[in-house]
């Protein structure tokens, strides 16, 4: 009765009463409303159809990736739409249809409401997706047994596909002196206005800097390029380590292959003429120009501390300069983790996302109708699965408005999740590791920091708006 | 702006005031306005539409209050604010002592907006269980509360049928057992009776002088007026979002220049004596015989297809009221309401507990729904069988008796020589004309509201 007392454990424990009544109450809203089986019966339909059609490029390898992908993909965008539409019709029917007259009389808090609604649409949420989830897993583990695949092909599946590995990209050569050298010279001999004509210096530097880089990657007809690793955590000694890389040339070679010795081993032992300790592994190859291949190679090419060189050498048999494109040309794969803790993961990047839009649809439910809200909500959902380009679209067109752009736009732009950035199959699909620390990194940014002000500003306006107010 | 500002000075002047004598503020109104003011205004911020002007309401403990007033007058606009779901423009609201928004003082209110706003896809019986945990009840008293509820509102059959699929009767009876769920000190009804049959609306008074026996406030909105008239202790008529007359039902309605007596069946020639006596005071003098209600004719039938068992797909009607609300049940044994956080059930202000030695609340709704039907039933016969009786379920004095007592006017027929049509179409007419049909030369008041030895 006395509004000094402090609050009770009682109270405490009514306090989570209040927030679970309402979140199973809206559970069993989503579920009898027959929003929610919409969804579950298209999936549970579309799943197994799609393990047996999709074929990819009929190898096993690409079977699996294609189903992971398109499944993971397909389960993600329809729990999505299913988190949208639920967690704001919850509340604005509630207000509609005046439900919220008997339920916000009754001794419960408005943030106990909106906390119980959106906790009922995460668990919502995390039933399908541990269920779908399941059965992508299920279909994918199972597959290579239904076709029975032979050997090779599971050999070749376990590694590449049935693994989570970890990428190492050799680091971007530091170019700024030669960048500056170049440009400090072209303005000297006057060529720099020929070259760039109507150019920003900014974007002059851009471009040379671009150029110095790519020079330090391409390698002509009987030179070498060294990279050099430092952090080559190898889990088990017994596994292989996959160099992954892409050629690109200057001039096309008649059959469109290149060919190439590759050296992997410890370099120093030849730069310092030390006894040789870790053994060097040598692969003459030829290999189509711009597409992905691996080499394997045995651990013990890695050194005790860790270091690990790759060289290749452009034979004299090619007639042309081989360049490794500066984003993905050339990477150091080794398998980090399982596959089942990768797809865990890449699970629970998804949920990371479904409670992302359910805090946006409960925000929007607190001051939009329905209708609207629906639409607010799938507009900055398709935004956030494309911010990439959108990103890219507005810092190519800032150079006429940048002052717009960059106080306006671009606060608004980075308040939307990266989606597209964050999309499990990017990981699952080349078997590259999901680490832990970067989902921790996704969870404390898009949940810790942009869902909580969501969140934070729904139970604000919910607080302080009038209830029996109808809103348009 | 000024002028907003300096009503709110004199409404923090006046509680510093108030403030000084707290304690005797908390007894004395369950429900308190000051300068109550809610203004609509349009998309711009201009002022359109003033629901409630400058209200000021007091309702004490343990009063049964009624507050009319035709369609779109601001009785629901101020349930609204007393309750948070409406903010204020101007003035400020007390309920038991502190702000209606506040669950702690939720936690002692029922409240029934004017439709039963349910959800569609639970049953009767998980609506209440989700009411009664947003009330923090424990799992045990709530299943028996649950059962004594949906056995009062006669929906114990159809308790597991959706309630999207309930006539509007039935939605508001599972409405109304949402409002007593958590046995509440104070308990607003906006338009209880709306939808509901002839038993339904009966019901619904008796268990509103049944709470207001145990010491309960009932604030109840309606334009019923028979159903207002039968149970109100005091009224306010509101028009325009303003008082237009407040006070006792008897003070309003009292004719005090005429008289009105009430015998059983005399012989003429008693009554020629009794005009004789009449004439030699120079006054005037009707002799009829009083008519049934129209409503306790049609609980009798009804009573009487009951008892010879005949189907129905409908709410069950009984005018039995759910076993921890009854007045001679105590609400919850010492157990219960260690176990229950509501211990503003202990503290209200006026509650008058009942003497007798808590039962258990095990037994209360068994027990009840056999021994209560017994004395319930009593009850109701006696109704039906003496029609010319008070409606309230008060003992009734059977001796050979000339009553004398004072003519009551009845607020229906106020109000339909006050106003016209539009009256007709803002309160429901039926029981109004009923009324008129049953006795426009005002012989058979005798039975309505408060008898004059109340």
């Amino acid at each position: 009765m006395d509004p000094t007392k402090p609050i009770s454990p009682r109270q405490e424990t009514q306090a989570m009463h209040s927030i679970w009544a309402v979140a199973t109450n809206t559970l069993k809203q989503a579920l009898r409303m027959k929003i929610a089986a919409v969804f579950i019966i298209l999936l549970i339909v579309l799943l197994p159809a799609m393990g047996l059609s999709m074929t990819g490029d009929g190898t096993l390898k690409g079977r699996l990736q294609t189903f992971v992908s398109y499944g993971l993909s397909l389960t993600s965008f329809l729990l999505c739409l299913l988190t949208i539409i639920v967690s704001i019709y919850s509340l604005t029917s509630d207000i509609k249809q005046k439900q919220i007259y008997t339920v916000i009389t009754k001794p419960i808090r408005r943030f106990q409401l909106l906390l119980g609604k959106l906790l009922g649409v995460i668990l919502l949420d995390a039933a399908l997706l541990i269920l779908f989830s399941a059965i992508i897993y299920a279909i994918t583990i199972y597959t290579p047994k239904y076709l029975g695949a032979d050997g090779a092909e599971l050999t070749r599946v376990d590694n590449e596909f049935f693994t989570a590995r970890t990428g190492l990209t050799p680091p971007e050569a530091d170019v700024r002196r030669e960048v500056l050298d170049t440009y400090n010279n072209l303005e000297k001999t006057g060529q720099l206005d020929q070259i760039f004509r109507d150019v920003s210096h900014k974007k002059i530097i851009a471009d040379l800097t671009k150029r110095k880089q790519l020079e330090k990657r391409a390698a002509a007809v009987g030179q070498n390029l060294l990279w050099e690793f430092n952090n080559v955590n190898l889990s088990d000694p017994n596994q292989s380590l996959f160099i992954r890389f892409k050629y690109d040339v200057s001039v096309n070679p008649p059959d469109l292959h290149v060919y190439g010795r590759w050296v992997v081993g410890d370099y120093r032992q030849i730069r310092y003429g030390a006894r040789i300790q870790t053994p060097f592994h040598t692969f003459d190859r030829k290999d189509l120009i711009r597409t992905f291949h691996e080499i394997e190679v045995p651990a013990d090419a890695v050194a005790a501390d860790g270091y690990l060189a790759v060289e290749f050498i452009n034979v004299p048999l090619n007639n042309t300069v081989v360049i490794f494109p500066l984003a993905d040309g050339l990477e150091v794969l080794y398998k980090a983790d399982t596959f089942g803790a990768n797809f865990l993961r890449a699970v629970i990047l998804i949920m990371l996302r479904l409670i992302f839009l359910a805090c946006l649809g409960i925000l929007t439910s607190t001051f939009l109708s329905f209708p609207v809200a629906i639409l607010l909500c799938l507009v900055i959902f398709s935004t956030a699965i494309v911010s990439g380009f959108v990103i890219e679209s507005f810092e190519y067109i800032s150079a006429e408005l940048s002052g717009v752009y960059y106080y306006a736009v671009k606060p608004i732009i980075q308040l939307l999740p990266r989606f597209d950035r964050l999309n499990p199959s990017k990981f699952l699909v080349p078997a590259r590791l999901l680490s832990w620390s970067l989902l921790a990194r996704v969870a404390a940014i898009m949940i810790c920091i942009k869902a909580s002000l969501l969140l934070l500003l729904a139970l604000l306006i919910f607080s302080y708006r009038e209830i029996a107010r109808i809103v348009v | 702006m000024a002028r907003n500002s300096a009503t709110k000075k004199l409404i923090t002047d006046y509680y510093q005031i108030r403030n000084t004598n707290h304690e005797t503020r908390n007894m004395e109104y369950a429900i308190e306005t000051f300068s109550l003011t809610k203004i609509f205004s349009d998309w711009w911020g201009r002022d359109k539409v003033y629901a409630v002007n400058d209200l000021n309401l007091q309702i004490r403990y343990n009063e049964v209050f009624g507050l009319l007033g035709p369609n779109g007058s601001g009785k629901t606009t101020t349930l609204k604010m007393l309750l948070g779901l409406l903010y204020p423009t101007k003035g400020k609201t007390i309920v038991l002592g502190g702000d209606g928004a506040d669950p702690k003082i939720n936690a002692r209110i029922g409240f029934l907006p004017e439709e039963s706003y349910l959800y569609r896809y639970l049953n009767a019986r998980e609506t209440l269980d989700f009411y009664g945990r947003l009330f923090g009840l424990p799992a045990k008293v709530r299943k028996m509360r649950i059962e004594a509820l949906l056995d009062m509102v006669g929906l114990k059959a159809v308790a597991s049928r959706p309630v999207g699929t309930f006539s509007k009767g039935m939605a508001r009876r599972i409405g109304l057992a949402q409002a007593l769920i958590n046995d509440p000190d104070l308990l607003i009804l906006d338009e209880p009776t709306t939808g509901l049959d002839p038993i339904g609306t009966r019901q619904i008074k008796d268990l509103i002088l049944n709470l207001a026996k145990r010491g309960k406030t009932v604030l109840l909105c309606s334009h019923l007026l028979a159903d207002v008239e039968d149970v109100c202790d005091r009224i306010a008529i509101l028009y325009g979002g303003k008082i237009q007359s407040e006070g006792k039902v008897k003070d309003l309605l009292q004719q005090t220049g005429k008289r009105q007596i009430t015998t059983d069946a005399i012989s003429d020639t008693a009554v020629e004596k009794i005009k004789q006596i009449v004439r030699n005071e120079q006054a005037d003098c009707v002799v009829t015989s009083p008519m049934d209600k129209l409503e306790t004719f049609f609980i009798k039938t009804v009573a009487a297809a009951q008892q010879q068992a005949q189907p129905t797909s409908g709410a069950i009607s009984t005018t039995q009221i759910g076993g921890f609300l009854a007045p001679d049940t105590p609400v919850e044994n010492i157990l219960d309401k260690l176990v229950s956080p509501m211990e503003s059930l202990r503290t209200a202000p006026v509650l008058q507990e009942p003497s007798e030695p808590p039962k258990t609340e095990q037994v209360g709704p068994v027990e009840t729904s056999q021994t209560e039907p017994d004395e319930r039933a009593t009850g109701v016969l006696r109704k039906l069988t003496e029609p010319a009786k008070p409606s309230q379920p008060k003992p009734v004095v059977r001796d050979e008796k000339v009553e004398t007592k004072p003519v009551e006017h009845k607020a229906a027929q106020q109000e339909q020589t006050k106003k016209s049509i539009i009256d007709q179409l803002t309160g429901r007419s039926s029981p109004q004309n009923e009324d008129r049909d049953l006795g426009p030369d005002q012989t058979d008041k005798s039975q309505t509201g408060d008898s004059g030895d109340a």
